[in-house]
């Protein structure tokens, strides 16, 4: 059973216009989408291709040229929807001025939240993204990475049911990378939507179950990730503890049966996995060089 | 120039229209519906508030909504076929009384239904070219009504936090400048205010008055214009905007926000200007030794030789740059074996001869000192006090003036004397012209002795005579008679009229006509709290100069501080005014053209009665095109334009721009009204006028006429707009 839409657009245009009202640029070309509760939802496609434009019309920061932009089926311009969204944008825009409890003190007050539940939700909030060192300094002399942070922070504020991340992991370093990701997958697990748009191509891939690929306002292609990314005439066979003997004899199988072997080896970890391992296993024993690292 | 009907109207005339004391709708029984409904709704309205917006639902709100606008326009419609259709007026006099279109509140209605019509027609306009008039109409219908439930929803826990961050921004980026600024004018004003002057009081109040409005409209100009745009420019808004809070709330948890700035400033501001204008203010003197010798003598000469010389005059020290004048009497009556006889006085107080507007509190004490030879000396003891009479705020009943000619004929205006300000206009001494004021509301319990009358009468003389005297007039008063040509009047008293001297007579409450018939001056004369006071020269050919402002009856004082404070509401809501126009404009405007806009309503309400008057054309030199005209050829103000085409297409260009600045006027605030300035452009406080409770309900409620249109089109302008681009 299909579950229910939450996010629609329906033949969504928006053209950009100079101050005499002449076309400047089309930046969004009738698209149509559905984004279904539970599933994470990629928005992919290079710079200017569109991807923040529909974002923007989803949260009513900008008003459609044609077309509809629908969030719980109501239209992007009503105010109430976004009692249940949460929004991170692109650069974490947050008042500088303020320090990271003000801010999600501000958030939760914008949300009719009773101070007691404020209060507990920062402080689990600001625990949950890392900054309870720094929750009495300004933003302003925050890093960009902790800027990400306290930004993902006033966007789960409401604890929303559907979040929009504007490019999540811009800014991050790869730990950061990592946490990000693992927090969005564990907020799909908490049954919550999401919707995001990276031209991190990686990063949509470990994250999202669906994407729509857009390039200069158009939508090139729709589906699941795996069903997009699968290979149909590629097989491939992880294992472990095989002989050179074995490796021999698995090759001579596959060549009976008429396959062509394309390459047999051990595989390698990614640079994320490396720096990732290196930089966990230090936090665990300060002062000593990880092992392996030394190999050069 | 200031304005020439200078009596204000009472505050209900001014709000609802001249006949609204006879109307059906102001009687008790529709006033108690009225206060009824009103209490209703401010209950409903409480419990909403304490349940948060989601207690009315969107329905009553539209219902609410529509309702209020509905009566707006109700009002001002009306208002607009009236002065459309003069015919229609009589038929609705007998419900709000005769000439109620000409009431702020109709006036009110019927600009807010102008602009709402042209508002809407514009917006109708803007969407019908790119997508046809039907789903104009119906967009603009929708935002129409989303603004009835924006307008009436308005959860206070989230205008409260914008509010709160409004405030801590300011807080922790410029407010602290602005107060640094102050502080130090003030340190310098301190050493360049010269407390010697003619009239220090008004020089630290003007001073202290002046400095804050700017300081305090400046900052709320610099704040209000800067903060939404830099917002949307550094994208903060978006994060504002994506959770459930309505553009209402932006624009108005702005406003306040501004508003709570300015207050805490004029809060810190105002207690330190008292302070500084009391303090500058205060002194006292004392008695240089050789006068007080010389007055010691008194009490060592016989009564009778003391009686002889008459009051002793003392001059004080000097001290910012004036001293006072004592005329001391140290004897006194006494019963003695049923005789009365002179004694001197072992102690007594009375005030010194007043000067720049004060006076003090003088005390003297004697004691006896035994001389070495034997003989006991009188030694006295004498003490000044701190100022007495200055700073002050004068309540005064202000009259109507009118003139009589030469020949004893009405006339509007007096002799003019060439002086190029035509504010006074002048009567001729030793003629039948006369300048008339007609007071009302005149209370006996105000004037238990007598009615006190103020004057500072201009005098032009054609001949010099004796220029160190006065020139004599006299004062009449009379009931206001129903027949014009009944010349009822009864001398109070000649005197003796001096330059520059603020004269105050007392008019008795015994007074006898030329026939010798006992009249008093309340059951006789003051009818229905009515009374004229004619003034006349006596001296050929000198002349009185008068305006409506420079006859008064005071009816006694209003505690300084709390004129002060009224002062300083003025100030606040000027700031008030100035946020309102920069939230405005910054919610569709850049920065900087939304600071120019704001500017550019602050001059034009700073100088809204020139334009007044200029859209009236009764500023002398014509209107905007024949002035500038005029300037371009170097032409005088006064001569004839050379008759011929340039001439009458000048004439009317002019007749189309002076309809603009008419307009202009109505839709600007006059600044001037909620500085309290007087007639002649000086602020109440600093000329010691009190500043009465209706000129505050007025400025109130005028501010409020201009806040809350603004508030609801910054709304509109916000919610209209793209946030991101």
């Amino acid at each position: 059973m299909q579950s229910e839409v939450i996010v629609e657009t329906r033949n969504l245009t928006k053209v950009y216009r100079d101050f005499w009202g002449r076309q400047k640029v089309r930046a969004l070309k009738a698209l149509d989408l559905e984004v279904r509760r539970g599933e994470i939802f990629g928005l992919l496609g290079p710079n200017g291709s569109g991807k923040t434009t529909t974002i923007k019309l989803l949260l009513g920061l900008l008003f459609p040229t044609s077309g509809q932009a629908l969030v719980f089926g109501s239209d992007a311009a009503d105010v109430r929807k976004n009692q249940r969204l949460g929004y991170l944008p692109e650069e974490s825009d947050l008042y500088k001025f303020l320090n990271a409890e003000e801010t999600l003190d501000f958030y939760g007050r914008l949300f009719g939240m009773p101070h007691a539940v404020r209060r507990q939700r920062s402080f689990d909030l600001i625990e949950q993204v890392g900054l309870a060192k720094a929750k009495r300094r300004q933003l302003k002399e925050y890093s960009k990475g902790m800027t990400r942070r306290i930004g993902l922070a006033q966007a789960l504020i409401n604890d929303p049911e559907l979040l929009f991340l504007d490019e999540p992991t811009t800014g991050l370093d790869p730990i950061g990378i990592r946490e990000m990701k693992d927090l969005i997958l564990a907020l799909r697990k908490q049954g919550k939507t999401i919707l995001m748009c990276s031209h991190r191509l990686d990063d949509v891939q470990d994250v999202c179950d669906r994407i729509a690929i857009l390039n200069e306002g158009e939508l090139k292609e729709l589906g699941r990730v795996d069903a997009l990314l699968k290979v149909q005439d590629v097989t491939e066979i992880h294992a472990s503890g095989l002989s050179p003997a074995a490796c021999e004899e698995i090759k001579q199988v596959i060549e009976k049966h008429k396959g062509r072997v394309l390459s047999m080896g051990n595989p390698t970890a990614t640079l994320e996995e490396l720096f990732v391992r290196i930089i966990r296993e230090s936090e665990a024993h300060p002062g000593r060089r990880v092992r392996g690292s030394q190999e050069t | 120039m200031p304005p020439q009907d200078t009596v204000a109207p009472p505050f209900f005339t001014w709000l609802l229209g001249p006949g609204w004391s006879e109307a059906g709708l102001y009687q008790p029984a529709m006033l108690a519906v009225f206060i009824v409904l009103l209490c209703g709704g401010l209950v409903a309205g409480a419990i909403a508030m304490r349940k948060g917006s989601a207690a009315i639902s969107r329905k009553t709100a539209i219902l609410l909504a529509g309702g209020i606008l509905g009566a707006i326009v109700l009002l001002g419609a009306l208002a607009l076929l009236l002065w459309l259709f003069p015919v229609l007026r009589a038929p609705l006099a007998g419900l709000l009384g005769t000439g109620w279109h000409r009431g702020a509140l109709f006036q009110f209605a019927a600009v807010v239904v102008c602009l709402g019509s042209f508002a809407f027609a514009v917006g109708w306009l803007a969407v019908a070219v790119q997508r046809g008039p039907e789903e104009a109409l119906a967009r603009c219908g929708r935002v129409v009504g989303e603004a009835a439930f924006d307008l009436i929803c308005l959860s206070p826990r989230r205008v409260w936090a914008l509010t709160w961050l409004t405030v801590k921004e300011a807080v922790r980026r410029r407010m602290v400048v602005a107060f640094a600024v102050f502080i130090v004018c003030l340190l310098f004003a301190g050493w360049f205010l010269d407390p010697g002057s003619g009239d220090p009081a008004r020089l630290y109040l003007g001073f202290v008055l002046t400095t804050t409005t700017y300081l305090v409209l400046l900052l709320a100009w610099f704040l209000s214009t800067a903060s939404l745009p830099a917002d949307i420019k550094k994208r903060t808004l978006f994060t504002v905007i994506t959770k459930p809070v309505r553009r209402s709330e932006i624009v108005l948890g702005r406003m306040l926000g501004f508003v709570a700035v300015g207050t805490g400033l004029l809060l810190i501001m105002g207690p330190i200007s008292y302070v500084f204008v009391v303090r500058g203010l205060a002194h006292t003197h004392e008695l240089p030794d050789a006068d007080r010798e010389t007055a010691e003598q008194l009490w060592n000469l016989p009564p009778e030789t003391v009686a002889r010389k008459g009051p002793q005059k003392l001059t004080t020290d000097t001290v910012n740059g004036h001293k006072h004048t004592i005329y001391l009497n140290p004897l006194k009556r006494v019963l003695r074996d049923g005789r009365a006889e002179l004694e001197t006085a072992a102690e007594g107080s009375f005030a010194t001869q007043p000067e720049q507007g004060h006076w003090h509190a003088f005390s003297y004490e004697t004691s006896d000192e035994e001389q070495p030879d034997g003989k006991v000396m009188r030694r006295l003891r004498t003490k000044l006090g701190p100022v007495l009479g200055r700073p002050i705020a004068r309540v005064p009943i202000f009259g109507d003036l009118r003139f009589k000619d030469r020949e004893g004929r009405d006339a509007r205006k007096g002799i003019s004397v060439g002086d190029e300000w035509e504010y006074r206009s002048f009567i001729q001494g030793g003629t039948r012209a006369a300048a008339i004021w007609s007071f009302q509301d005149i209370r006996e319990e105000d004037f238990p002795d007598g009615i006190r009358v103020e004057m500072t009468i201009e005098i032009f003389r054609s001949h010099k005579g004796d220029i160190e005297k006065g020139v004599l007039g006299s004062l009449w008063v009379r009931r206001p008679a129903a027949d014009p040509k009944v010349e009822n009047w009864v001398e109070v008293r000649s005197f003796e009229a001096k330059e520059f001297v603020t004269d105050v007579k007392l008019i008795p409450r015994d007074l006898e006509t030329p026939a010798g018939e006992q009249l008093d001056l309340f059951r006789d004369i003051v009818a229905d709290g009515k009374l004229e006071l004619r003034l006349t020269c006596e001296v050929p050919n000198q002349y009185f100069g008068a305006a409506p402002h420079d006859l008064y009856l005071r009816t006694g004082d209003a505690p300084f501080a709390w004129n002060f404070a009224k002062g300083y509401l003025g100030i606040w809501l000027q700031m008030v005014l100035v946020v309102c126009f920069g939230v405005m404009f910054s919610t569709f405007l850049s920065a900087p053209i939304a600071m120019l806009a704001t500017m550019a309503m602050l001059l034009g309400g700073t100088f809204w009665q020139f334009i007044k008057d200029l859209g009236s054309h009764k500023v002398v030199g014509g209107g905007p095109g024949e002035s500038l005209y005029r300037m371009v050829n170097q032409d005088n103000l006064v001569s004839e334009m050379p008759p011929g085409l340039r001439t009458t297409l000048l004439q009317m260009g002019d007749v189309v721009l002076e309809m603009g600045l008419r307009v202009v006027t109505r839709l600007l605030p006059d600044f001037g009204s909620y500085a309290f300035l007087d007639d002649q452009g000086h602020a109440c406080v600093a000329s010691g006028f009190d500043i009465s409770t209706a000129m505050v309900a007025k400025a109130v409620l005028s501010a409020a006429s201009f806040a809350i249109p603004l508030f609801v089109a910054g709304y509109f302008f916000l919610k209209t707009r793209e946030v991101a681009r």
